[in-house]
This record gives structure tokens, C-alpha cells and sequence, in this order.
């Protein structure tokens, strides 16, 4: 397959808006190849979109849809050509997950939270996911073996769980969310911060987190450790952020990439003492990730309308379902988690939730480095993914922000510095933020860039990125994005003017990482002890087996491996 | 006014989804097109003029300008003027399930029964039934967290179970009895029932429940005194408060 002419936005290998031709044979991009001619004279071209982090598949989904009948009438499309039927908005079927990332020249989606226990479930819904590539990072944050671990100050143990967790969940990576928060709530409190010690483990949030990031490395796994912090959505946490950021400043990746990311920092940027004085700190945020390199973060953009809450850090949902008097869902999970589940309408007359709009914003448009900073809406807590070509839009043009903001409180403009931000991001940054980045702080080699040997995923717009002013076009920037012209995935055009034409299946990555034998026996005496003592399955049911996972792409870790391949 | 029959030609075994059968719908249409007009019957597409005889004035008009005369038994006919914003319809017989659902104006009177969900999420204005309703009238649908917003429900029969279920503003009135649990979560809207109910209320945050005749109140209620509405003798009660709700419930006096 040929894409010709083309102009073609490929951060990664420096390539800013060249006209140029891409070669795509074998599912791969090649220096030269036949077939298949798509005229994209003229029209911008990106790799395939990559999400770093989503909620697509697994437990929380499902409860999502089954607590929310009304949000599936809202999105339903008949059967068609090659789909079968969607449904959903918030909380979309598998089929519709596929669907929609394809039509908006997205390729690739991690889903961001799974507990070991529930991996089984998420891999039956990724496998259900046509066309995307796509994994899961693992929950680790509150579980007891890894409290344990960092009691005893045993790294070389945690890492050995890390790696085992890793295998048994099918899982690609560490994922920590509210750490120790999760089991304080299995007795009804919380951590309150970084030093709060979690009832009966006598370890801190600091501790959990530092150790695992010291696994994480230990094991050179190729993402870093993926961290939603303590204190989440409540004002005056923007302090809990740069206390967690500055105690990781230590943490030597063993790659070329973060020692942490942080995800939807949205949600963790507030200034105030209550709702009622509540306002941004995303400056503050900002300016520490401009000065400080061990660090990245996604948005975690927030839209007005509908949205479901959904997170392993229960009490958050608590407060949710109190404060909104909504239907809601809280789970305990063995040994490993607890998880919530509230929906959510974000509402314009709000003043709390407009400010939480333009800290998204801020967040982007303030962080001076676009590799640091993804573009995401913590899809469906913020707003559900198929609203990406919006936040796109208000990144790339000042006056759709100023007329957005024209709609909002007045008091909006006392509480965030928004409305004086000027800067309007440019094709290449909004490249890297949805695909060059994403596939570096991910550690996907394949992705994200149209390099020789790089996946032959393409997304192409019907848009001119050199006749288009998206700062006065924004309405057209968003319509184009929202519906690609042709999405390619592994050299096969998936989406056609917004039509899906085929429903390739994609591949689920893992990470296989080798621990030291003599520390994975020790492991095993401690995990028997578990599975005998209080666990609901045995061990030897415990793990996902292959058959769950029926197009895998193992990705090689650990202490014996080669040291990883750069990402470009 | 443009005046519109619509009479089934032979009795309708298998349901219809019929969403179209609706002022908004055929104002603009000349008949020959809205003979023309898909429908499902059961997993088959047909076409209006395979089930029904149409008959009537020649239009375009606008939506306000057209009466829609449903003659015959339409009681396995569904979503009979769903969304309607405008003009009238009046149905000789009974009607099927989602008879005016998401109704934002006009006029739907129904001189049969009405079936289960009747005027859901309704925004405004006003539905007549001559005859009973069914389940759920009023009420949102499943998971929806608001049932019937504005507009008015008259039941001239009687009401089924959860009348009003998460009703959020609007009124209803039931002549009859109504079923299990009217106004369940109510958040704003009034219900009066002129015959009994049970438990009517429940997780009633705030709006109004009136029943004329008798009733089983739920121990979340507070029993407050007796007023007086309408040359009736009424005792009042707060609630739900289960839910600390600012809810209003008045029954008969004397008659519990």
C-alpha cells in the first residue's frame, strides 16, 4: 500500500508536516512497496492514535453498563456491513469501543486498571474489541502481598510479585491507584496522605510507592509506573501531587522514558479549602513538570454532559455517589482493591465543574514540553472518548476557549488563569500528545511513529493542515478529526469517510518479566499462605490463561533480558 | 386543521413499532408518502399502507395544523406519538405500550386503555386517557434517573404500579385507583390519585402526593396535621426521609 502525498506529522522521526509518500507492506511501514494507491494529496497524515490511558474493557466497565440502561439507549447504531450492533455512549459495548476509536484514527487503547483477580474478565472484553491493539495495566496499590513486601522492605521479593502479577494478570504494566487508600476502605476510612500509615500494614502511600517504582525499574519494564494519586478530586490536592512527584525524584529509570506518569492530573490539580473557594492549581503543576524531567501526566480533561465515574479508588466513588445522590456501586476485591462506580453529569452553570474544565486546559497549554503532557479525558470519568476531537479543538484555538468560557460562570475567570493563555498548539504538538508521546511513555516501540519497521498504522484526515487555520476553523478541525477520512491499521483501511469497511482483530500486549528464581520461591511461600488462608479461588485457577489471550504480543522484561530497544 | 384517519385494515396480531404515527411526522407529508412510511411489525419492515387505510387532507402543514384520528383497536400498536411537539391525536380504542413517550407538546387523548409506560419522560403537554392505564405511567425508563418533566397526565380509569416512578416535574391525575408505589422518588411533580394506592412516595424527595381515597404510608413518613385543600380534610405527612426528603403526602383524613 502507497499513501501518497500526504502531509505527514511524525514527531518521533522529526518529521513536522512534510508532503511525502508512506510504504506499507506486511502490516509494516518499508521503505518501498505496491499495491494499493490512497491519494492523500494534500490532507493530513499521523501514525495510528494511541490512548495511554482508558477504561475499555473489564469488571467496572460491565457494572457501568449493567447499573446504566438509560446510557445504552443512547448510543445505539443498527448492524451494518462488517459491525455488528453498538451501543452505548458512556459505557459502550466491545464492538463499539473498536468502532469509534477506528473512526477517529485512533488504533491503540490500554486499558488503565485491572485487579490480578479480575484480568480474566478484562482480556474476554479486550478479545471482544475489533480492529484496536490494546492492553492492561495491572492494579498493585493496595495489595496485601505488595504492602507486605514493602513492610519487610523487600524489593527484590516485591519485584518478584510484580513480575508473577504481571504474568498471571496478562498485564503490561503497574498501575497504583490511591495506594493504600483502597484497603483503609475495606475498614471504612482512608489515607488521608502520602504519610498516613494504612491500617494493619504499617506502611505509608510513599512507601508503596516508591518501592513499586524501584520494582518497576528493577524489572525494566517498558512503561514506568502508571500512578493515580492519593487525596484524588478534592480540593487543595495539588499539594499530595508535588509531594508524591518530589518524593520519586530519586527513582533512576532503567530506560529512556519517565520514573512515573501521572494520570489524569486534572483531577488532582485543585487549590481551595472546600468546593466553595475551589480553584486551580495548575500552574503550580506545570511549572513543577516544566522544571522537573522524572515525570509525565495525561489531562484528564473534563467536558460538560454526561460521563460515568468509575475507579478503583472506592472511597472517591463514595463521595461521589453522597454528593450527587446518584445510583452507585462500590466493590471489595479480595486481597487486591476496592472500585466504584457513579455516573456523572458535568453541568455549564456549575461553577466547580468549569473550573475543572479549564484545568485540563491549563494543564496542556502551561506544560511546555507536549512529550510530557497526553492528551486524554479519563474516558468515561471525564468525558467519554469519542468527545477527543473537542478537546483537541479548544487546544488548538484560543477563541473557541474564549467563546466556551463567554458560556461559563463569571467567577471562572477569578479562579484559573485560562482566559490569558494565548498559546495555540500546532499539528505537531497535537501529534505527539495523541501518539508520539503516548507510544514513548508506554515504552511501544512500534507505535506512534511512521518509522521503517514501525506498525502500519495510519490515520488521515480530511483536512489541510496547511490551507486550515484551526484557530478560526475549529468547528471544521473538529469535524475532520472526529470522523477520519481513512484509518489504516497493519497496512488494511479499517475506516473509510468515517465508515468502518473491515474488523481486523487487533493484538493484546504483555509484559513477561523474569524475577530471580531463589526471590520467586520465597514468593511462593507467602502466596500459598494467601490462596489457603483467604482467597476465594485457588492459585492454580488464579492466573489468565492463554486461551484468554488469543493474539498476544509478549513484550520480554526482567532482570535476565536484553536491555530494552530504545523508543524512537 | 388538517384531519388525518388512521384505521388498522385488519385486527394487529404481532406488534408494531409505530413511532411515526405522529403529528410531527406527517404534517409535511403528502398522504401518498405517508402511505409510503416504514414500520416495524415484529422483525418485518412494512409499509403504513400494508396495515392501515389512510385517509384524510391533503397537507403540507405545519406540525400545530394536523389531528390525527386513530380509529380502531391500536392496542398492540407501540410508541404511539412518541416525541410529538405539536397539534393532536385522538385514538378511538385502546393504545399499545410508549403511547406518547418523550411528549414535548400537544395533545394525545385516548378514548380506550392505555398499556405500560404511558407519556415516560414526558417534557410537556397533555395526555387523556378515557379509559385505565397501565404500569409506569409517567415514570422514566428503565435506569433513567427523571421520569415525566412537564406537561399532564389525566387517567380517567385507573393507574397501575409505579405511577410516576422518578417523576421530576408535571402532573398527574388518576380519577381511579392507582397500584403499588405512585410516585416512587418523586423529585418535583404532583400526583393526585382520587381513589387508593399503596405506599405511595417511596424515596419521595421532594413535589406532591394527593390521595383522595385510602393508602399505606411508608414508615420513612413523618405524620404532620391535618389541612384543609379544596373543602376536603387531608392528613399531611413529610418524607420521604429515608432519603431526607422534603416530600408532601396528604391522604384523606379518616379514611386510614
Amino acid at each position: 500500500m502507497i499513501i501518497r502525498g500526504g502531509i505527514v506529522y511524525d514527531p518521533a522521526n522529526g518529521i513536522f508536516g512534510e508532503e511525502m509518500d508512506i510504504c506499507i507492506d506486511g502490516g509494516r511501514i518499508v521503505e518501498d512497496a505496491k499495491g494499493e494507491v490512497i491519494d492523500a494529496r494534500g490532507l493530513l497524515v499521523m501514525p495510528g492514535g494511541v490512548d495511554a490511558h482508558t477504561h475499555i474493557a473489564g469488571k467496572k466497565m460491565n457494572t457501568g453498563r449493567i447499573m446504566r440502561p438509560d446510557d445504552s439507549r443512547l448510543g445505539t447504531e443498527p448492524r451494518s456491513g462488517v459491525c455488528r450492533p453498538s451501543t452505548g455512549y458512556t459505557v459502550p459495548n466491545c464492538y463499539a469501543m473498536g468502532y469509534r476509536y477506528a473512526r477517529m484514527g485512533y488504533t491503540t487503547a490500554f486499558e488503565a486498571a485491572t485487579p490480578i483477580i479480575e484480568a480474566r474478565h478484562t482480556h474476554e472484553e479486550l478479545e471482544e474489541i475489533p480492529i484496536l491493539d490494546k492492553g492492561a495495566l495491572t492494579l498493585f496499590g493496595n495489595n496485601w502481598e505488595v504492602m507486605e513486601c514493602v513492610h519487610d522492605k523487600d524489593i527484590a521479593k516485591l519485584a518478584a510479585y510484580v513480575a508473577w502479577g504481571l504474568r498471571a494478570a496478562r498485564g503490561y504494566g503497574i498501575k497504583i491507584v490511591n495506594p493504600g487508600g483502597g484497603e483503609a476502605w475495606g475498614f471504612g476510612s482512608n489515607v488521608k496522605g502520602l504519610y498516613d500509615p494504612v491500617p494493619n500494614f504499617d506502611v505509608t502511600p510513599a512507601e508503596i510507592i516508591h518501592a513499586l517504582a524501584e520494582a518497576n525499574e528493577m524489572l525494566r519494564l517498558p512503561h514506568s509506573i502508571h500512578l493515580h494519586f492519593n487525596n484524588l478530586g478534592k480540593p487543595g490536592n495539588y499539594t499530595t501531587a508535588l509531594e508524591t512527584l518530589e518524593a520519586l525524584k530519586d527513582i533512576k529509570p532503567s530506560r529512556m522514558r519517565q520514573a512515573v506518569h501521572v494520570t489524569h492530573m486534572q483531577f488532582s490539580a485543585y487549590g481551595g479549602t472546600s468546593w466553595r473557594d475551589f480553584e486551580s492549581k495548575a500552574s503550580v503543576i506545570a511549572d513543577y513538570l516544566n522544571r522537573h524531567d522524572h515525570a509525565t501526566m495525561d489531562m484528564g480533561q473534563l467536558l460538560f454532559g454526561a460521563a460515568t465515574t468509575m475507579t478503583a479508588d472506592a472511597p472517591l466513588e463514595y463521595g461521589n455517589a453522597r454528593l450527587t445522590h446518584n445510583k452507585w456501586s462500590n466493590h471489595d476485591i479480595e486481597l487486591e482493591e476496592s472500585s466504584g462506580v457513579v455516573p456523572m453529569v458535568y453541568l455549564r452553570k456549575m461553577l466547580v465543574n468549569a473550573v475543572q474544565w479549564a484545568i485540563g486546559l491549563e494543564l496542556a497549554l502551561l506544560t511546555e514540553d507536549p512529550w510530557k503532557v497526553l492528551m486524554t479525558t479519563d474516558s468515561p470519568n471525564g468525558s467519554p472518548f469519542v468527545n477527543y476531537p473537542e478537546v483537541i479543538a479548544l487546544l488548538m484555538s484560543k477563541p473557541k476557549r474564549d467563546s466556551e468560557m463567554a458560556t461559563l460562570h463569571a467567577e471562572l475567570s477569578k479562579r484559573t488563569s485560562l482566559g490569558g493563555i494565548e498559546r495555540e498548539m500546532d499539528w505537531s504538538e497535537i501529534a505527539i500528545m495523541t501518539r508520539a508521546a503516548p507510544a514513548r511513555i508506554l515504552g511501544l516501540e512500534d507505535k506512534g511513529h511512521l518509522g521503517l519497521g514501525a506498525d502500519g498504522d495510519v490515520s488521515i484526515y480530511n483536512l489541510s493542515p496547511e490551507e486550515v487555520d484551526a484557530s478560526k476553523e475549529h468547528a471544521t478541525v473538529k469535524k475532520a478529526l472526529a470522523t477520519a477520512k481513512y484509518t489504516i491499521k497493519s497496512g488494511i483501511v479499517v475506516c473509510k469517510d468515517g465508515e468502518i469497511i473491515a474488523t481486523p482483530r487487533g493484538k493484546t500486549y504483555w509484559v513477561d518479566a523474569a524475577a530471580l528464581q531463589a526471590d520467586m520461591d520465597r514468593l511462593m511461600v507467602d502466596l500459598r499462605d494467601k490462596f489457603e488462608r483467604y482467597y476465594s479461588v485457588q492459585m492454580s485457577n488464579y492466573a489468565v490463561q492463554d486461551v484468554y489471550v488469543t493474539n498476544p504480543k509478549v513484550i520480554k522484561a526482567g532482570l535476565g533480558a536484553e536491555p530494552l530497544k530504545e523508543v524512537a | 386543521m388538517r384531519n388525518i384517519v388512521i384505521a388498522p385494515l385488519a385486527p394487529i396480531r404481532i406488534s408494531v413499532e409505530a413511532e411515526i404515527l405522529s403529528p410531527d411526522i406527517f404534517a409535511p407529508l403528502s398522504l401518498e408518502q405517508i402511505c409510503g412510511l416504514d414500520v416495524w411489525q415484529g422483525n418485518r419492515k412494512r409499509r403504513i399502507s400494508d396495515l392501515f387505510r389512510v385517509v384524510g387532507d391533503e397537507g403540507p402543514v405545519k406540525p400545530e395544523e394536523t389531528a390525527l384520528r386513530l380509529e380502531g383497536d391500536f392496542s398492540r400498536v407501540k410508541r404511539i406519538a412518541e416525541g410529538m411537539t405539536a397539534g393532536t391525536v385522538d385514538v378511538t380504542g385502546s393504545v399499545g405500550m410508549h403511547a406518547g413517550n418523550n411528549m414535548k407538546g400537544g395533545r394525545l387523548r385516548i378514548l380506550g386503555n392505555a398499556d405500560d409506560w404511558l407519556g415516560r419522560e414526558m417534557r410537556g403537554g397533555s395526555i387523556i386517557v378515557e379509559g385505565n392505564a397501565g404500569n409506569y405511567a409517567g415514570a422514566g425508563y428503565r435506569g433513567e434517573r427523571c421520569g415525566m418533566r412537564g406537561g399532564e397526565i389525566e387517567i380517567r380509569g385507573n393507574a397501575g404500579a409505579y405511577l410516576g416512578e422518578h417523576l421530576c416535574g408535571g402532573n398527574i391525575r388518576v380519577a381511579g385507583n392507582a397500584g403499588d408505589f405512585p410516585g416512587a422518588a418523586n423529585q418535583g411533580g404532583t400526583i393526585f390519585i382520587g381513589g387508593s394506592c399503596h405506599l405511595p412516595g417511596a424515596e419521595m424527595t421532594k413535589g406532591a402526593i394527593i390521595v383522595n381515597g385510602k393508602a399505606k404510608v411508608l414508615p420513612g413518613y413523618q405524620k404532620l396535621e391535618i389541612v384543609t385543600i379544596g373543602g376536603e380534610k387531608y392528613q399531611k405527612y413529610a418524607g420521604d426521609l429515608v432519603e431526607n426528603g422534603k416530600g408532601e403526602l396528604f391522604i384523606q383524613a379518616g379514611s386510614s
